[in-house]
């Protein structure tokens, strides 16, 4: 598409926003800002691997029209059937619109939730957005530019982390659009949380594109957990950008488990700014038809004694495309840092494809770094062994792979996500437990 | 149970057994003993299935069935197991499951019902003391951080729960220290019947001492070179294998 076009459409669809969003001065420099820029494109280096065209060829309605109250009750019924059953606070989202009854936020203690039409001051780019560069990012501009729902969480310490504060983004329309929520959450200094993100679409929903942008700040030893089951339907686009900042001693783990959609694009940035700060990321992508799936990651030591690891996992069948990449920044006087990375492919299909790119850029010299990739098939010597013990050939590679991807799902604490993980591997591999209770 | 004629078997090319035969009748122990690369692992490899190593040559008989038609776990489902000289590890499939999916796999090709959790549990206890393998065990990764000794009385556990009608024991000995050979051996003789027949390949005799075979049996250049009673190990343990070689090129 042509700079004008994409301008025109950006117009088109700022036109549509209601009169006091579109008002915001932050919102139309945004707006300005992306129309300038365009969409990355694969001759930008951090987009080599993901051609963002359907994005923008698709010329997505930006400003989602309300949901009927039909497709609200197909809602219901999707998140009653297919949704992750956890007590605690739950912000439902559908077709990008925050569903009131579905929802149920405001009682907890420790955790203090408000949305953007109640409080746009805490969405406006002083606040947190600033956070993100969008140079390296600007799919956060048009995010920025259009965000008309979200949460914006303070975690206090009194918050329970053992009960998740969950978002669920329900595709469910017959109406192609694409929603642009934030969430912002700031933990106070001590304070702890667990957060689910779950997307699921309805099978007869719009094949539409979620671009969602969720920043974090945690004060000192603040402490979060957060998950993400990604279950969009196969046509779906999903773009997301994760920016965590992590002041003194604050530690992060975050577990990616991405099995739907069609171009999946996740930005996970992460700046450990001060001394003591920590962030564990794991991730299992379950690639299969012509799914392309793109892991981006970006930890920064800013700070002395800070840590990193970053461990995903892909299994890649059919022409699937997974795509891993890890950027390590260490800098200078960020001594005594430890990063770790690492990324296992395995391939079942000869058209099924797998990248991994570690990236290391270092200014500082008593460090430990390290980063190890593989990519490969099955093990010939397991294979064997199992069928040996008498598994047939396709049991033995179904209970290899649900292996593999075993070493991902036991990092999830949270045994709802771990078990809904399970399930999916489960589905994935019919064989892997036929007839056998599992352990 | 076990009829070996004439086998001929190579390996990338390389002609590995020349015309081996070896019979092992029901309820005897065999040793298989040999020097290094004399063929002793090939033989068990092909017992079980391994499908890159070429038969081009001879039969192989089970229970009066061609063992060369099946499929590996076609093999292991008739009650065939083979204890591996180097077990594989396999991250993420837990000693339980692994077990349990092996057993369910036999006895529904067996026409049986599948244990349960439960079942599995009382089945397992007795053999696992017998074996000196503690409970938390079942929930390691198969062979995931075992030490040499334990990998092997890994194997001679999956064994005894599979209650094969012939193993071929591929040097389990080796690597183990006194103790634990004790233990190995013991797990080896409680399994000894008149329906139960086991190959015990190896180059030590200091195994065949706490298992006294039936025959001995010495492999040399990918063919039998002398066959004899328990007697036949001491001999080789005394004298080496060279006497065998050369009377064998005398022959």
């Amino acid at each position: 598409m042509s700079t004008t076009s994409l301008q025109a459409h950006l117009e088109t669809q700022q036109r549509m926003l209601p009169a006091e969003a579109a008002s915001q001065s932050w919102r139309r420099d945004a707006l300005a800002s992306f129309a300038a820029r365009g969409f990355p494109t694969r001759r930008e280096e951090r987009w080599h691997y993901t051609d963002l065209r359907p994005l923008e060829n698709g010329q997505f309605p930006l400003v989602p029209r309300a949901p009927s109250a039909d497709t609200r009750a197909v809602a219901r019924a999707l998140l009653e059937k297919q949704g992750i059953d956890l007590a605690g606070e739950r912000l439902v989202f559908v077709d990008g619109h925050l569903d009131a009854t579905l929802s149920r936020f405001g009682a907890v203690r420790g955790l203090e939730i408000s949305t953007p039409s109640a409080a746009w001051d805490s969405f406006s780019p002083e606040r947190a957005t600033a956070a993100i560069p969008a140079r390296v990012y600007p799919l956060a501009l048009l995010n920025t530019a259009f965000l008309q729902q979200g949460a914006f969480v303070k975690v206090g310490p009194a918050n329970d982390p053992r009960t998740p504060l969950q978002f669920v983004f329900l595709a469910v329309g017959d109406e192609r659009s694409a929603p642009q929520p934030r969430i912002i959450v700031e933990l106070a200094e001590g304070a702890q949380a667990t957060i689910v993100q779950h997307f699921l679409d309805a099978p007869g929903a719009a094949t539409g594109w979620l671009n969602l942008v969720t920043e974090i700040v945690q004060a000192a030893a603040s402490t979060l957990t957060l998950y993400r089951i990604q279950e969009h339907g196969p046509a779906h686009l999903h773009t997301s950008l994760l920016n965590v900042r992590l002041g003194r001693d604050a530690a992060l783990t975050a577990g990616y488990i991405e099995r739907g959609g069609r171009l999946v694009r996740n930005d996970i940035d992460v700046m450990l700014v001060e001394a003591g700060a920590r962030a564990d990321l794991f991730g299992l992508t379950l690639g299969s038809g012509e799914q392309h799936v793109d892991n981006h990651i970006c930890v920064e030591h800013a700070a002395a004694r800070t840590a990193s690891t970053a461990a995903f996992r892909a299994i890649a069948d059919d022409s699937a495309r997974c795509v891993f990449c890890a950027k390590v920044i260490v800098q200078p006087g960020a001594q005594k840092v430890d990063a770790r990375q690492a990324s296992d492919g395995l391939l079942l299909s000869p058209r099924a494809e797998i990248d991994s790119k570690p990236e290391l850029e270092i200014y500082a010299d008593d460090i430990k770094c390290a980063h190890g990739a593989t990519v490969g098939e099955l093990d010939e010597g397991q294979l064997f062994y199992l069928r040996a013990r008498g598994m047939d050939g396709a049991a033995a590679r179904a209970m290899l792979t649900l292996a593999f991807a075993q070493v991902a799902v036991d990092r999830i604490a949270l045994a709802p996500v771990r078990a809904r993980a399970i399930a999916e591997l489960a589905a994935r591999l019919p064989e892997a437990r036929a007839g056998e209770d599992t352990w | 149970m076990l009829k070996i004629h004439d086998l001929h078997v190579t390996v990338g090319g390389k002609a590995i057994l020349q015309g081996l035969s070896l019979d092992v009748p029901a309820g005897e122990v065999h040793a298989l003993m040999g020097p290094n690369g004399s063929g002793k692992s090939t033989l068990a490899q092909v017992l079980a299935g391994r499908e890159d190593y070429e038969v081009t040559a001879g039969t192989i008989e089970y229970l009066g069935r061609d063992l060369l038609a099946l499929k590996p776990e076609e093999r292991a489902r008739a009650g065939v197991f083979l204890g591996f000289q180097y077990p594989i590890e396999i991250p993420g499939v837990n000693n339980a499951y692994l077990l349990k999916a092996a057993l369910n796999a036999q006895r529904r090709a067996n026409g049986q019902e599948p244990v349960d959790a439960f079942e599995f549990m009382r089945l397992i206890r007795a053999k696992m003391d017998l074996m000196q393998i503690s409970k938390e065990f079942l929930n390691r990764s198969v062979n995931v951080g075992f030490s040499g000794g334990e990998k092997k009385r890994n194997e001679i556990l999956q064994m005894l729960m599979l209650e094969p009608r012939l193993a071929v024991l591929d040097e389990t000995d080796s690597g183990l220290d006194v103790d634990a050979l004790k233990i190995v051996a013991a797990g080896i003789n409680s399994r000894r019947g008149p329906e139960r027949s086991t190959l015990l390949v190896t180059h030590y005799e200091r195994l065949l001492e706490l298992v006294v075979p039936d025959r001995v049996h010495v492999l040399v250049g990918g063919r039998i070179a002398k066959s004899g009673d328990a007697q036949l190990a001491q001999e080789l343990d005394a004298r080496g294998y060279d006497w065998v070689q050369n009377e064998a090129v005398r022959t």
